[in-house]
């Protein structure tokens, strides 16, 4: 069916504000006009979530946002090269999205899904050799951040700093593993800003027509760098672009572990069922500026007080100590227990040297006896006809002889 | 031995590695039912099927990152662009993602990028494109350019078989003006090395591509003036082949490089820099390069003529090089 369908929308609220530019005493800012008062909204029961994957979740979490806090402290003792980025108050997108993927399924991370890299399998120590330009780090110093993968493994896809390009490539990997006889789920994310690159549409549009397993999220954290959404894009919700490629979307609280599960999920099991890609869109704010260098002046700051207040940690934890998931006894051991993993992350990742020098030339191309190749899910799936066995010579009109 | 043209060359060569390798599979613009707007994949898609030969939506970068996302997986994509010169569309992809894969993290990228480049044929600025170096100059691709239909086969075997992203430019001018008798037996031809095209002691000609031809027709009027030439063709641009260049340049001490695309940045600056690198000693002569020039590619015939480098261009400046 090329039906477009209605946009589901998991949210318990729906904030209602804009950022519009003005000029005030002489000088063009960026003000908030709406509602910024509204109560915070409870966490949405999970429909699929048990106890423990809550839990696990909720783990998750907790060690995305003190790493970061670790990869702050390792950038001010100066051990990080170049700058670090952070994904404060979106560890709910990352991590629970990821978590809804099986081993077979792909994800590639954006810069600030860091948590979803930890979700699919990379201890902690591997970001912050990364950030460090260590040897040890899964790109031996020669990329940064999140840009790393495993092909073998773990199922990732190093991301490119070209906003937009990743998304044609899962859609590719999902293709493959058709061609191979299996339907995967291949998940990667698109900020607000990144969603404005024609390659996001190329990319949504043969996953749609090809109707390949690709669980997009597309997380709008409200700012672009510097730029509001306001000068991004002019429709409401961005999960209103799906219809116009023929396929669902999906509005959820970016904040709220529990929906951003549920829609993964449910985009998961459509992709395992072969009936294409799913847009969820995650609304949410980016909590800090854009890379540790920038201290976010222009974002006004009583947005930054309504976020805070739904923070998607603190508000899971709560959720889950008033629903006795979790005591206070357990949950201060989770936290000493992420406390005590990360701090030995650190001291391995510190303690992993630089790169030797004369490595720097070496690996550019793929050389005799350095990879196979080899079919990840089996062998292809061959509807090869056996009658003409060779090529026809064609003599037919063609284009510019 | 059957007699076939060099498109028939590439058709061959693509049938049996689709054959050999059920991972080989091809994806771009028309080429399913239609066949391709040059026919090189006509009658694929019945025999393979058309989940190997897939029509995609008019997007270069999202099919260069299906490819290399379905290359991810351990097959081995065969994209082809409708015209070469539509691969600028798809440039962050192949120079970001394709090109600097193995090395960042250790992901090999086997996608042949191929398609129809050159002039000659009245395509105008938008369909006769030689955009070799935008790709020559990005570590981590290799860009190979065959002048004959026996190249042309072996060297889009082993394309395939190649575990880098290659970039595999046919061209159009030669598709179906020239025909060779190939072998019935399977053969491959290993990218990165040269051929010497002709033997010759006096000076030699580097060139590649639809350019061989007007070199070998120059190096026949030579000949016949005393003039020997040596005309060696680089199939391969990158990686380029400096031995087989420095040999030929020690041979004859004098150098010509002639080629198709334009001048400023072509690919003759590089070859000079390697015959400097490798056998300044050895010249007796300034090395001479002879490319199209600095313009677009013109529509218009006598444009066009004017734009592309000649034969007579080629004796003239041989002539004068010789009395070095
Ligand atoms: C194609 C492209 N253009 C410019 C940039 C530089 N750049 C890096 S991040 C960024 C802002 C991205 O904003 P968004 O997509 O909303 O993601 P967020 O940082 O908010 O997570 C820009 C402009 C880039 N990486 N890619």
């Amino acid at each position: 069916m090329r039906n477009a369908q209605a946009i589901v929308d998991l949210r318990l609220e729906k904030p209602s504000f804009r950022v519009v530019e003005v000029v005030r005493d002489g000088e063009v800012r960026y003000e908030v006009r709406g509602k910024l008062d509204a109560p915070v909204p409870p966490i949405r029961e999970s429909k699929y979530l048990s106890k423990q994957q809550c839990v696990e979740i909720y783990r998750w979490m907790l060690l995305n946002r003190r790493m970061e806090q670790a990869l702050e402290n390792l950038y001010k003792q100066g051990q990080v090269v170049g700058g670090v980025y952070f994904g404060l108050g979106q560890e709910a997108c990352s991590c629970a999205s990821a978590y809804a993927l099986r081993k077979e399924d792909w994800l590639a991370p954006m810069i600030r899904n860091q948590g979803s890299l930890l979700v699919k399998g990379f201890p902690a120590r591997d970001i912050m050799m990364q950030y460090m330009a260590r040897a040890g780090s899964p790109t031996k110093g020669r990329d940064a951040s999140s840009h790393f993968g495993d092909i073998k493994e773990r199922n990732v896809c190093a991301p490119i700093s070209m906003l937009g390009d990743l998304i044609p490539v899962l859609a590719g990997v999902a293709l493959g593993a058709r061609m191979q006889g299996r339907n995967i789920a291949v998940m990667t994310y698109i900020g607000d800003g990144g969603q404005s690159t024609g390659v996001f549409h190329e990319g949504l549009n043969f996953a749609a027509v090809q109707k390949l397993g690709l669980v997009l999220i597309v997380e709008n954290n409200l700012w672009a760098y510097s730029t509001p959404t306001e000068m991004q894009f002019a429709v409401e919700d961005l999960a209103t672009r799906a219809p116009g490629y023929g396929v669902p979307g999906v509005i959820v609280d970016g904040t709220d572990a529990c929906q951003v599960y549920d829609a993964a999920h449910e985009a998961c099991e459509r992709a395992r069922r072969g009936e294409g890609p799913t847009l969820i869109e995650a609304k949410m704010m980016r909590m800090k500026g854009h890379a540790i260098h920038d201290a976010a002046g222009y974002v006004p700051r009583e947005l930054f007080e309504f976020w805070r207040k739904r923070d998607p940690i603190a508000r899971f934890e709560k959720y889950l100590l008033e629903k006795k998931w979790l005591t206070p006894a357990e949950n201060k051991k989770l936290i000493d227990d992420v406390e005590k993993e990360l701090e030995a992350d650190r001291e391995a990742a510190v303690a992993s040297p630089m790169p030797k020098p004369e490595t720097a030339a070496t690996g550019v191309y793929c050389e005799e006896g350095c990879h196979e190749i080899k079919l990840k899910y089996g062998p292809v799936k061959v509807a090869q006809r056996k009658d003409e066995g060779k090529p026809k010579e064609s003599e037919a009109a063609v284009h510019l002889r | 031995m059957p007699t076939v043209t060099y498109l028939e060359a590439i058709r061959q060569g693509l049938w049996e590695e689709m054959e050999r390798d059920p991972a080989v599979f091809c994806i771009g613009e028309d080429i399913g039912i239609y066949g391709g707007a040059f026919k090189v994949t006509d009658g694929f898609i019945h025999h393979f099927g058309a989940e190997r030969v897939i029509d995609t939506p008019i997007a270069e970068s999202a099919i260069v990152g299906a490819a290399f996302g379905a290359a991810l997986t351990g097959m081995r994509p065969v994209v082809e662009f409708q015209f070469i010169d539509f691969i600028v569309c798809a440039f962050n992809q192949i120079t970001n993602m394709l090109a600097k894969s193995h090395y960042r993290w250790g992901a090999p990228a086997p996608v042949v990028l191929r398609g129809p480049c050159g002039g000659n044929v009245h395509g105008g600025p938008f369909h006769s494109q030689n955009p070799e170096m935008y790709f020559v100059h990005t570590p981590g691709l290799k860009v190979v350019a065959p002048g004959t239909a026996y190249d042309a086969k072996g060297l889009i075997k082993s394309a395939v078989r190649d575990n880098n992203p290659v970039i595999f430019l046919e061209h159009k001018y030669l598709y179906r003006r020239i025909k060779e008798e190939l072998p019935e037996e399977e053969y491959t031809v290993p990218l990165g090395k040269a051929r010497v095209a002709r033997g010759g002691g006096d000076l030699s000609i580097i060139t590649y591509a639809a350019m061989l031809h007007v070199a070998l027709e120059a190096a026949e009027i030579l000949a016949k003036e005393g003039i020997d030439v040596e005309v060696l063709d680089l199939r391969t641009l990158a990686p380029l082949d400096r031995e087989a260049i420095a040999a030929t340049v020690r041979k004859t001490s004098r150098a010509i490089i002639l080629h198709e695309d334009t001048k400023t940045g072509g690919i003759a600056g590089e070859v000079t820099a390697v015959i400097h690198e490798e056998c300044f000693d050895d010249l007796d002569g300034p090395v001479v390069r002879i490319a199209a020039l600095d313009t677009p590619v013109p529509f218009s015939p006598p444009l066009e003529e004017v734009f592309l480098p000649k034969v007579a261009d080629v004796v003239r400046e041989a002539r004068r090089l010789k009395t070095y």
